[in-house]
């Protein structure tokens, strides 16, 4: 069961990584597409 | 999306009780099945925007193409990866050239030939063209690697997870809810990913035409 645990806090910080990521990119890219119009 | 996702994580790891003969191991059930099916849809896609650029030989059509093939890739590499795992915990080695692994390792050489086959051309419009026809050849494979091949052929791999040959969900209710919520949010990520993806080779695009 404690591997259980490890195993949820270690996707849970791959999804967290991933998700903060994404945002990042997609302001940059909102922030690019404002200065190309 | 953020919650959502979390929360699918958390579930997906408390409520379904460990399955009787694998255990815990059952749990990586609702990520690699959401995985394997982003990559058939992705190819899909791959194959769809290939057609649209050779009816209108649009480059904005390849990009989208090469933007879905390689996110599809990556999702093949994911469902491999974890596969593999569940592989070692279930069978003892991560890789036994079960039927299921053998397919999934030739779609990924596969599409891994398309790529190089995109590496290998220079001048853009034959790229993309070559790569569309190479991208719709390839495609077609794709049915018969991930859903006939490992039922044809005597395989360890679990077949009836989610349906069974009489189409009717094996899951319970708590299962399921769990897993169709994995394979709408991994659906709407991939989105999100192919959108962003797309968006960013399009400024390559425009930045190399400034270029030029």
């Amino acid at each position: 069961m404690d591997g259980n645990y490890v195993a949820l806090g270690v996707t849970l910080a791959v999804w967290l990584g991933l998700f903060w990521f994404l945002l990042r990119l997609d302001k940059r890219i909102k922030k690019l597409e404002e200065k190309s119009k | 999306m953020l919650v959502g996702m979390s929360v699918m994580i958390v579930f997906s790891f408390i409520t379904p009780p460990p399955q009787r003969i694998i255990g815990d191991a059952s749990r990586i059930f609702y990520y690699h099945i959401p995985q394997a099916w982003m990559c058939v849809i992705a190819f899909a896609m791959s194959m769809v925007f290939s057609i649209r650029y050779l009816k209108t030989k649009k480059l904005a059509e390849d990009d989208k193409a090469v933007v879905a093939a390689r996110l599809g890739f990556v999702f093949c590499l994911l469902a491999a990866l974890t596969g593999s795992i569940f592989a070692r915990v279930t069978w003892g080695s991560f890789w036994n050239w079960d039927p299921r692994e053998t397919s999934i390792f030739i779609l990924l050489l596969i599409y891994g030939a398309y790529f190089a086959l995109r590496g290998a051309i220079e001048v853009e419009d034959k790229r993309a063209s070559l790569a569309a026809v190479y991208s719709i050849l390839a495609f077609v494979t794709v049915p018969f690697l991930v859903f006939v091949v490992p039922r044809v052929v005597p395989s360890l791999h679990p077949s009836d997870s989610v349906i069974n040959r009489n189409l009717k969900i094996t899951m319970g209710q708590t299962e399921g809810t769990i897993f169709f919520s994995s394979l709408a949010l991994f659906t709407v990520l991939f989105l999100w990913i192919f959108t962003l993806a797309r968006k960013v080779r399009q400024f390559e695009r425009a930045r190399q035409e400034l270029e030029d």
